[in-house]
């Protein structure tokens, strides 16, 4: 190989801005007089937040594409597209900040820069040693704005929780990619798919793979590794807990894509009947299965808003697994596009949430009650992602459950085990609308609290709530558009 | 039994004592610990494929077990930052006493 240097940072400029701007984020802090109000010095990490995510925006459009530095990056349409989800999602985290006062915001907002520099380089890893270290590099990142945002105890414990799962999943990773290069003697995926497709599967290989699903199922919070999910999605700060559930899933989604369909599809077992030896389907299907039975069925249970989000993301996950088994005949497009528009609505649902919590305390669904009333702008917009998250249209969640399930449905027909659990999917829908449903009518129909005035929002968080719902329904309206970014 | 196997045998025995630790202990900076045991058998097993293999790539294990050295350093510091912001609210790190998430 022979490195050239150039071409890398000519890659990397999105993330170079990233950095940049959190180091400027910190050092504006400390040139500011460290004794301002909080909400000041909140406003200027802000600003300066906002521009470095910007100036990312225009070289992860029109940057170099192809491999990279040898091919330890890779920018294909699914890198480039999950880089620019990461980057209007975190824009869009930025927003919800504005309404969550956080407890050291510079630090904070430089954190969560840290945190879409990792999720960012994720999303273009062809390489083991690279995805480990942007996987960390997110992972320890979240681990932290889960912690720092708040002085409530609640904060602390989501946030210890949420590293002791993380450092176990971590640990997985890490031991599977020491298998899979003790296996294949290299940690590129194009070597390592060669390597597989001449050697076939061996036991070795499977348990690697077994341990590569754990940790992504922890990422991704898919049932049976979401123990963590309800518990920080609950007590983390809301910008947090909205990066957990947008970016970071949807960046997890892309480079699990890449290690499992380009890097080990030889070992994928047949996707139709799942016959024809060992591989990683069956284990995936699981998978599937279980995030999208128990999420569903737990969510029906939760009277915590937040809880319920958490329960939906996890049942969420598995139709998305669906999406990753049937990535390797219709390609990531579809995944993409039901992982980014699930990621518009939770950041807005999250965003929403919090602003209700300025003037009064919103963790139960009934704390909702008389939105309507209370800021009939709040109420549309939430309407807007409940409805999305659901699967109604002409909103953007009704096409990316369409588009997944039919391509999970021309991987084998209804008879094969794909098939299967798109119509379980389906069903699963149903019971899903149940849930949702009461989240919209106590937004639209319950009256409001004796007790309870109009709820106002700041600027920059009606702009990003506006923004998402506005992208939900025109994503909705115009698949294509993000299609198109995979033809 | 050749000495690649000793060693992988090895790391799967750490790498198991880890896990132990990590799911059954109470006391947060024995799970911490667990946890660094778990990734420093994957540490061994790079250095013992490396070690072993015929590969043609010249020192790649090593060098992937310095980064997940210093990883493992980072997620240490991060961990025992987060064992001190629970001690400040609960007076306690014991796990089974963080329940005030629930539901």
């Amino acid at each position: 190989m022979n490195p050239d240097y150039v071409a890398l940072f000519n890659a990397l400029r999105p993330e170079t801005a990233l950095v940049l701007g959190a180091l400027a984020v910190l050092g504006l802090d400390m040139a500011i007089d460290r004794r301002r109000p909080v909400g000041e010095r909140q406003r200027y990490a802000l600003w300066v937040a906002a521009i470095a995510i910007a100036a990312a925006f225009v070289p992860a459009w029109h940057g170099p594409r192809g491999q990279v530095f040898g091919s330890v990056l890779v920018l294909d349409h699914l890198a480039v597209a999950t880089r620019l989800g990461v980057l209007v999602l975190t824009m869009l985290t930025l927003g919800v900040i504005r309404a969550a006062p956080v407890r050291h915001p510079a630090e904070y907002i430089a954190v969560m820069l840290f945190a879409a520099t990792g999720l960012m380089l994720m999303a273009a890893a062809q390489q083991l040693l690279l995805a480990f270290l942007a996987l960390e590099l997110a992972s320890l990142s979240l681990y932290v704005i889960t912690g720092i945002g708040s002085a409530r105890p609640d904060a602390a414990e989501a946030a210890l929780k949420y590293f002791l799962f993380g450092g176990m999943a971590a640990a997985f990773l890490l031991f599977g990619f020491s298998l899979i290069y003790g296996v294949t003697g290299s940690i590129e995926l194009p070597v390592i798919a060669a390597q597989i497709s001449v050697q076939g599967t061996n036991p070795i290989l499977l348990v690697a793979l077994v341990m590569v699903l754990v940790a992504f199922g922890f990422k991704v919070a898919a049932a049976p590794f979401h123990l963590w999910a309800p518990d920080v999605y609950q007590g983390a700060p809301a910008p947090s807990a909205a990066l957990i559930a947008s970016a970071s899933k949807l960046a997890g989604f892309a480079l699990f894509t890449r290690l499992l369909w380009p890097g080990f599809h030889a070992a994928s077992g047949s996707a139709a009947t799942f016959a024809g030896g060992p591989g990683w389907l069956p284990a995936v299907a699981v998978v599937c299965a279980a995030s999208l039975l128990l999420g569903n069925f737990a969510a029906l249970a939760q009277v915590n808003v937040r809880r319920l989000l958490a329960y939906s993301a996890i049942a969420h996950a598995g139709a998305m697994l669906l999406g990753v088994m049937a990535a390797g005949r219709s390609g990531p497009g579809p995944l993409f596009y039901y992982a980014s528009t699930y990621g518009l609505a939770t950041v807005g649902a999250f965003g929403v949430v919090t602003t209700v919590a300025i003037s009064s305390r919103c963790e139960k669904i009934s704390d909702l009650a008389g939105l309507y009333r209370r800021s009939p702008f709040l109420a549309a917009t939430m309407t807007v992602y409940i409805l999305s998250l659901a699967g109604i249209p002409p909103l953007a969640g009704f096409f990316g459950k369409l588009m997944v399930f039919s391509a999970a449905l021309q991987l084998g027909g209804v008879a094969g085990p794909a098939g299967w659990l798109a119509l379980l999917a389906i069903a699963l829908s149903a019971v899903a609308l149940y849930y949702y449903l009461i989240v919209v009518k106590q937004v639209l129909v319950a009256d409001p609290p004796a007790n309870s005035g109009p709820v106002a929002a700041p600027a920059a968080t009606k702009l990003a709530l506006g923004a998402a719902a506005a992208l939900i329904i025109l994503l909705g309206l115009f698949p294509g558009v993000i299609l198109g970014l995979f033809q | 039994m050749n000495a690649l196997q000793l060693c992988l045998a090895f790391s799967s025995l750490l790498f198991a004592v880890g896990l132990a630790g990590a799911l059954a202990r109470s006391n947060a900076i024995i799970v911490l610990l667990g946890l660094e045991l778990m990734l420093n058998a994957a540490n061994i097993n790079f250095i013992a494929f490396w070690r072993f293999s015929p590969s043609s790539a010249p020192a790649t294990g090593v060098i992937f077990v310095l980064f997940s050295i210093a990883v493992a350093a980072a997620e240490a510091a991060v961990g025992m930052a987060l064992v001190i912001a629970i001690y400040r609210h609960q007076k306690t790190i014991r796990l089974p006493d963080a329940t005030d998430l629930k539901g």
